[in-house]
């Protein structure tokens, strides 16, 4: 379970990017999280896992506090959530597999990952997450040789690895096309559903957030405005996250055809 | 979703890296061997190959009173280091100045945007690779040799120094310039001299100058060098102090040395920043 | 009917102004150089000279004297000092880069490679040379230590410019300080480092041919010799032996770099780095 309680994240410059969070996600949800660029929502996802640092509040993953970790608490917390990016963060070049095998990182030790001496069980993970995401064909091909699309699947696949207990997706379909974006939608949401992995996705495609969400919180200037059932979400609402009129470019096509 | 789709076999390493660095590795022990630097070598480092003065030099570390203290009189004489050092930035500035302005229509000539011809570009490639192939300090001791010593075979060595390093520089520019111009130009029926003049030249200048004002800094330092063969300058006195064990004044020279190349250095780079 | 601006005069007075400067600094430096127009007229005429009595070059006699080992000589002295700078230089490198290390551990750090920098080479095995005696291995710690200089600002600059994500994605899978460097930061900077290595290899060729002459090993000093007993031919034929393996092992290198830049994604900015290194390699810095 997370909790956050009171969070705010001040940067260095000033700059208050979260102001009093308060939050509880159970085991197994699929939580969409919009809101307009700098409303908070990367902010949120990298303080849940330490990357960026929470200045006040508490932040709680499975009852270990996150806020005020230290180094090897830190990496042991992140070693159970999984992240995926907007720019998917591959090792261009190098292997599909030693790039899933980067998740067995914090379980192996540097010794052996420095010189790519992962234990038999270790490759056996990588190779059966990257089967969940169906490109285990892939597997000995280089990262950059990919698609946008089947790059994003083996960061999808590199976080598994981990056998994480939390799934964190910061922006993952931004980066390709209409298509692509659903099948990266629907694997997140099969993963969900068959591992039960607690996953939080940040979306800007509004249409993505109702086709897929099924709880939806929204962001405004680092406050929490909305918090509930995506179904309850009318056009309203987004107006409401947004502060705006939704317009054609908040949609990922004019018209879904799923 | 099915069945487990067939995993791929994993590939065999291909046995190229491994060669690869496998040769390295053994290329590097082998070089190292030969240079002297066997592991033998390394460990007896304390007792070093027989030689009188060097015996004497490491026995009860005498080798920092050697160095030290800098003999800051006879330093700051005028004519042990002061004028020599001038003669140094006289070498320095014509030889920047002769060999910056030749390598101005060479680069051009070199370039596959600015050649006027075929053959003229493969000429004036092939030169200036042979003239680069050839060590520095080669061309400064055959020069020495060929002219007699002093400043002004130093001079003619560091203007063909001075050339090779700002063509190598220069051409790249030009070879990265944009294009548009001078096609325009030539559609406008220019000739290719005039043409290059007017629209290839006014972009490259400030890289041009910039160039030169380092090539400049470099032979202040190349100086000292050349002065070890005999070209002049203040390396000649560094030299003549080397022969004769007097390894303070030598340092003395050297931090001098020193000073002046960062003041220029800095001089030049506020020079370069109001440029570009 | 719009006037016409009128001409300004400070572009002119500019120019005119840095010719006078340069014009006043040429005829200042020929006055001390002990030139009288003589000299200048001999001088085409006494390089000529010499440059005839070259030809034919003394093959034979060169190869009996064992050039060719020379050369090679220089080639080993100079692979063995690009070995230690890269050796030191990389993990130095690390020390000094803004986004790895800390201000009171990069600034002396970078210091160190500027200083280094600015000792031309040749001093430094002169010093070496003066306090361990001659020989060729310390031609090529010479050599090995002032290429730490130059690579080790290149490799600091190579390591600034990567991509922080990977490094995010390391950090984010629990990954430790090591994990981070070796999958985040390594991957993406090492071609670009290899082949900062091979240019300064090629450079280093030069340069111990040249610390040869003051006997660090090498094909440096069979020129000196042979010059000094006037033995013409004979230097022309270590001239050309030079020329011909400098030549060899540039475009050697030239292709194994070409191959290894190519081999990393298509990105734009290798080769503007390249163009710079390029530039900062030989010596010169733009910008």
């Amino acid at each position: 379970m997370i909790r956050l309680e009171d969070v705010s994240v001040t940067y260095r410059g000033g700059v208050q990017a979260l102001k009093n969070i308060n939050l509880t996600i159970d085991d197994g949800e699929f939580v969409v999280i919009v809101g307009l660029s700098g409303a908070g929502k990367s902010t949120l996802l990298r303080a849940l896992n330490g990357l960026v640092p929470a200045t006040e509040g508490s932040i709680t993953i499975d009852g270990t506090e996150v806020v005020g970790a230290s180094g090897a608490q830190l990496r042991a917390i992140r070693s159970k959530i999984g992240m995926i990016f907007q720019t998917f963060n591959l090792v261009n070049r190098t292997s599909v597999i030693n790039n899933v095998l980067m998740g067995r990182l914090s379980a192996v030790s540097a010794w052996r990952s420095t010189f790519g001496l992962w234990p038999a069980a270790d490759r056996e993970l990588a190779l059966q997450a990257l089967e969940r995401v169906s490109i285990v064909e892939k597997a000995y091909v280089r990262a950059s040789d990919l698609s946008g699309g089947q790059q994003q699947r083996v960061g999808i696949a590199r976080a598994l690895a981990q056998d994480p207990s939390v799934m964190l997706a910061d922006e993952p379909v931004a980066a390709l096309d209409p298509i692509t974006s659903r099948q990266v939608m629907g694997d997140l949401r099969r993963i969900n559903q068959d591992l039960g992995i607690t996953t939080l996705v940040n979306l800007h495609f509004l249409d993505l957030a109702r086709d897929y969400g099924r709880r939806l919180i929204g962001l405004r200037d680092g406050e929490l405005v909305f918090d509930g059932d995506i179904a309850d979400a009318t056009d309203e609402t987004f107006t409401e996250i947004y502060g705006r009129a939704i317009a054609s470019t908040d949609m990922l096509a004019e018209t879904a055809d799923d | 979703m099915t069945a487990v789709s067939t995993r791929p076999t994993k590939p065999k390493p291909r046995p190229i890296g491994f060669v690869i660095a496998g040769a390295i590795v053994g290329f590097t022990i082998f070089a190292a061997a030969k240079v002297g630097f066997t592991l033998t070598t390394v460990i007896n480092l304390g007792n070093l190959p027989d030689n009188p003065l060097t015996d004497t030099i490491w026995d009860k570390g005498k080798v920092w009173s050697l160095f030290w203290p800098i003999p800051w009189d006879w330093v700051l004489d005028r004519h042990n280091v002061i004028d020599p050092l001038l003669e140094t930035f006289q070498i320095a500035i014509i030889s920047s100045i002769i060999g910056c302005s030749l390598a101005l229509p060479i680069s051009f000539a070199m370039s596959r945007l600015t050649a006027p011809n075929r053959p003229t570009y493969f000429v004036s490639k092939a030169v200036m690779n042979l003239i680069r192939a050839v060590p520095d300090l080669f061309w400064a001791k055959l020069l020495v040799v060929a002219i007699g010593v002093g400043a002004f075979a130093g001079a003619w060595a560091l203007s063909i120094f001075s050339l090779a390093v700002m063509v190598k520089l220069f051409s790249e520019t030009v070879d990265g310039a944009d294009p548009r111009p001078l096609e325009a130009a030539r559609a406008a029926g220019a000739r290719h001299i005039p043409a290059v003049r007017t629209s290839v030249l006014p972009t490259v200048f400030p890289a041009y100058v910039a160039y030169a004002l380092y090539v400049f800094e470099l032979n202040i330092r190349a100086s000292i060098v050349i002065g070890l063969v005999g070209a002049g300058g203040i390396g000649r006195v560094v030299e003549a102090q080397r022969s004769v064990f007097q390894y303070d004044r030598m340092l003395g020279i050297l931090v001098i040395m020193f000073g002046v190349v960062i003041i220029i250095e800095q001089v030049s780079v506020a020079i370069r920043k109001r440029l570009v | 009917m719009t006037t016409r601006p009128t001409k300004s005069l400070g572009g002119p007075i500019r120019k005119s102004g840095v010719a006078v400067v340069l014009l006043v600094a040429a005829v200042w430096s020929i006055s001390g150089l002990d030139v009288s127009l003589s000299r200048l007229a001999s001088a085409p005429g006494d390089a000529w000279a010499i440059v005839r009595f070259m030809f034919p070059p003394d093959f034979s006699g060169e190869i009996e004297r064992g050039v060719i080992g020379k050369v090679l000589e220089s080639v080993y002295i100079a692979w063995t000092g690009t070995i230690i700078a890269a050796t030191l230089s990389l993990p130095l490198a690390f020390l000094a880069a803004t986004n790895i290390a800390p201000p009171w551990l990069r600034v002396p750090v970078r210091q160190l490679f500027n200083a280094i920098r600015a000792v031309p080479e040749l001093i430094v095995a002169v010093v070496l040379l003066a306090v361990t005696g001659l020989g060729p291995w310390a031609g090529a710690l010479a050599i090995g230590l002032h290429s730490v200089g130059t690579l080790g600002k290149l490799s600091t600059e190579a390591i600034e410019s990567i991509d922080q994500g990977p490094i995010e994605a390391v950090e984010s899978t629990g990954g430790g300080w090591t994990s981070r460097m070796r999958w985040g930061v390594l991957p993406q900077v090492l071609p670009t480092v290899i082949s900062y290595w091979l240019f300064r290899f090629e450079i280093n060729v030069r340069a111990s041919a040249v610390l040869g002459m003051i006997g660090a090993g090498g094909i440096g000093s069979e020129l000196v010799q042979q010059l000094n007993f006037r033995n013409f031919d004979a230097v022309g034929a270590v001239l050309i032996v030079t020329v011909v393996v400098v030549i060899a092992i540039d475009t050697l290198s030239a292709a194994v770099r070409r191959r290894i830049i190519a081999g990393t994604s298509r990105s734009s900015r290798s080769g503007s780095r390249d163009a710079t290194a390029l530039s900062d390699l030989t010596g010169i810095k733009i910008g």
